[in-house]
């Protein structure tokens, strides 16, 4: 740690590991609904539990995210955060939101559109609390010593994520715009412009853990970037095939989302490639492997589960099944999930001064969950693919099928508990290195972080 | 922003080589996006303007805009799918209207766990009438959308239908081939029990038999007492108690003529007809 203001994204952290609990609790109440077991229904119906889930992802998401803009960008703009107390005031205030539309849905508010379930007033809250953000980064930026790639990559990202926010706000009485302009929030945000601030997280842990030139990492950040617009703005497409628009979107949609993949497998080589050529060996091992494995993980999930039902044949039948959960489970945690998960596991011992990262709870944590959730996908897979067989194709009606189908939910509740487990220990880990100190500066880790990369530039 | 971006062009001019390809990779970047977003934004802005004809907007009534307010307000897409989007807790709802009918969805949705008593749960919501007649006339929108042929007709079940149709579980004289009525769509019967092949889809998890040849199970009365109170006669029956809530008196006789015409041995006069056929208990019928 170099600023003392870093320290907030240790807030961040910790608050974002909070939900993901609760998100995965709630994920546990939908997996036993679908055996059977619906005690909770009169208090929690599958709407409450599945809203909750899918929103509490994308807060903590964003948490992680904000709370890597407050520790990279003092750090590349060599200067201090222009307001910190702003950057605390964001934090608790984007904290209150979350929990009102949470127990919102508990007593049906809300607006009860996928994914964008928050009620309309806290839309506004939420804009207000990202404008704060935005400018608080932007400020920083702007009056920092440095200008770097990766600042400004994240910067870009994190903005346009922003300005994406607002076309679903827009209120249609048809129903097919409705989706329409939805999906410019949902899919511009997760294969578009959240895929910017991932290419900068990597490039800053890359650079950070490999020792590979800047310069290098940071060019093929462009490469990788670039080529995820060119695949994902026109792949939106492939949302827009059955809602009631145009035809020509099934040619688009599906061209267009079928180069996605490669975007991902860009990404995933991009990774391997710098940590194979990067001389230097970062003691923070669980920092790296949380890098490459989501690197790795979203071209799996993303890419290649993705591409898996995209093609608009395809796509006809498994479209609204389980098919879509399948791949969504995988794509979230290998993009969002994992690059967060490194970023903390990097940016910990640098706030606390302790050495925590190559231990065995960090690896019980990095192959757990990762085991667990492979397992869980593949136990959606199995019900997806079934589920699409005895109802689309051969005609069966939507409950006995789902009756066929419920041994599966069985081995994914069984994959659940030995993904929980897996972030147990991370949490476990995350509990160990303690508060941030004012000591980091001066600790080993800043030196072992420092004296490689003069090695490097010596030689 | 532009300020920024091009100061930190000029700023690495230091090594010319590596600063040309870093620059030809940003310029991929920046460009390759302008161009696709720009695509994106024509194709949308066309779409815009195709829209209200494909999705036949002339029809979106106060009633239907209503309806989606409904739809959202309780966040409903939070279990079932429209237009294929949504959780996949919950049968899709794009063309239920046309699969169910309004009067079925009318009695569902005042009570789901009395039409599907045991299994997967959904909300009871207290709507006003006019409310649920806001909802129907918002699916029977969404219905008649044009979706580029979503959902498409399960392209299995032909091949499946020829395989081999459900044989009656009794033996007994063959049911007669008579057009169903209407009754049996309005009063909910079709949606769980099979009639001349028709409907049955929901029934088939929970035993519902078809009802072609209920003439040798019931007499007409039987069938009576059984429609009205399912429980009394069978207690634990998936059947629910319609009676009243479905089914008045007038419609409860119409089904149970109907029913009893099948018997061929009722239809053709030749053969003297059976003065009571022996019904057998309750318990042994098919569950």
């Amino acid at each position: 740690m170099k600023f003392q203001s870093q320290k907030i994204a240790y807030w961040f952290f910790a608050s974002a590991m909070l939900l993901l609990v609760l998100q995965i609790v709630y994920g546990f109440i939908m997996g036993f609904a679908r055996i059977g077991m619906d005690g909770l229904h009169d208090f929690i119906p599958f709407n409450t539990a599945r809203a909750v889930h899918t929103n509490l992802l994308v807060v903590w998401l964003l948490l992680g995210f904000m709370g890597s803009a407050y520790f990279i960008i003092p750090e590349e703009a060599d200067r201090e955060l222009k307001w910190p107390k702003l950057a605390w005031v964001q934090l608790i205030s984007f904290l209150v939101v979350g929990v009102v539309a949470v127990i919102g849905y508990h007593i049906n508010w809300w607006e009860g559109r996928k994914f964008l379930e928050i009620p309309r007033s806290l839309d506004y809250l939420v804009v207000v609390n990202v404008l704060a953000f935005i400018a608080n980064i932007g400020v920083t930026i702007w009056q920092g010593k440095r200008h770097t790639t990766t600042s400004i990559v994240l910067f870009f990202g994190l903005f346009t994520a922003a300005l994406l926010y607002l076309p679903g706000m827009i209120d249609f009485d048809n129903q097919t715009l409705d989706s329409f302009y939805r999906w410019w929030v949902v899919h511009l945000w997760v294969e578009g412009v959240w895929e910017l601030i991932m290419g900068s997280l990597l490039c800053y842990l890359l650079i950070k853990l490999t020792g590979v030139d800047r310069e290098i990492v940071e060019k093929w950040l462009y490469v990788i970037v670039g080529f995820t617009f060119l695949s994902g703005i026109l792949g939106t497409g492939h949302h827009y095939y059955y809602i009631g628009a145009p035809k020509y979107w099934l040619m688009i949609g599906g061209i267009f989302s079928a180069l996605e993949p490669l975007a991902f497998l860009g990404m995933a080589i991009y990774a391997l490639a710098m940590a194979k050529k990067g001389g230097r060996r970062h003691p923070n091992k669980a920092a790296l492997n949380w890098t490459l494995g989501s690197a790795i993980m979203s071209f799996v999930g993303a890419g290649f589960l993705g591409f898996a039902h995209t093609l608009p044949q395809v796509n006809m039948y498994t479209h609204g099944t389980l098919v879509t959960a399948m791949h969504g489970h995988m794509a979230f945690w290998g993009a969002y999930a994992m690059i967060n998960l490194a970023m903390i596991a990097y940016v910990l011992p640098v706030l606390t001064g302790r050495k925590l990262w190559d231990n065995a709870a960090s690896a019980y944590a990095f192959w757990l969950s990762n085991i667990g959730m492979t397992a869980m996908t593949g136990a959606l897979a199995v019900a997806g693919i079934t589920q699409v067989n005895l109802e689309r194709r051969m005609g069966m009606d939507f409950l006995a099928v789902q009756k066929e189908i419920e041994i599966h939910f069985v081995g994914m509740i069984l994959a659940a508990c030995l993904f929980f487990l897996g972030i147990c220990f991370y949490l476990y880990n995350f509990w160990r290195f303690g508060l941030p100190t004012n000591e980091a500066a001066h600790s080993d880790v800043r030196r072992e972080e420092e004296l490689p990369a003069s090695a490097e530039s010596a030689a | 922003m532009a300020n920024t971006e091009l100061w930190f062009c000029i700023s690495n001019l230091n090594s010319f080589a590596a600063v040309l390809t870093k620059l030809q990779a940003k310029v991929f970047f920046l460009g390759g996006t302008a161009v696709f977003f720009g695509i994106f934004l024509v194709l949308s802005f066309d779409t815009h303007l195709k829209v209200p004809d494909q999705t036949r907007e002339k029809d979106i009534t106060p009633a239907v805009s209503a309806g989606k307010r409904i739809w959202e307000q309780n966040n409903c897409m939070g279990c079932h799918t429209l237009f294929g989007e949504g959780a996949y807790y919950a049968p899709e709802l794009t063309k239920v209207v046309e699969r169910r009918g309004k009067d079925w969805i009318r009695v569902f949705i005042k009570d789901p766990q009395a039409m599907f008593p045991g299994q997967r749960k959904m909300v009871k919501y207290n709507f006003s009438e006019q409310d649920i007649e806001n909802v129907i006339a918002f699916l029977d929108w969404c219905g008649k959308v044009d979706l580029n042929g979503f959902p498409a007709d399960p392209p299995l079940r032909q091949a499946l239908q020829t395989i081999g149709t459900p044989v009656a579980a009794s033996s007994g004289p063959a049911p007669l081939k008579k057009p169903v009525p209407a009754v049996f769509t309005t009063a909910s019967c079709i949606g769980c029990h099979q009639i001349q092949g028709q409907g049955g889809a929901a029934g088939a998890l929970i035993g519902a038999p078809p009802l072609d040849d209920v003439f040798r199970r019931y007499d007409r009365e039987k069938l009576i007492t059984w429609v009205k109170d399912p429980q009394k006669i069978k207690p634990g029956t998936k059947m629910p108690s319609l009676y009243g809530v479905a089914v008045n008196d007038a419609q409860l006789n119409e089904i149970a003529d109907y029913l009893m015409s099948l018997n061929p041995a009722v239809a053709a006069p030749t053969v003297p007809a059976p003065v009571s056929t022996p019904a057998p208990a309750p318990a042994t019928q098919p569950k």
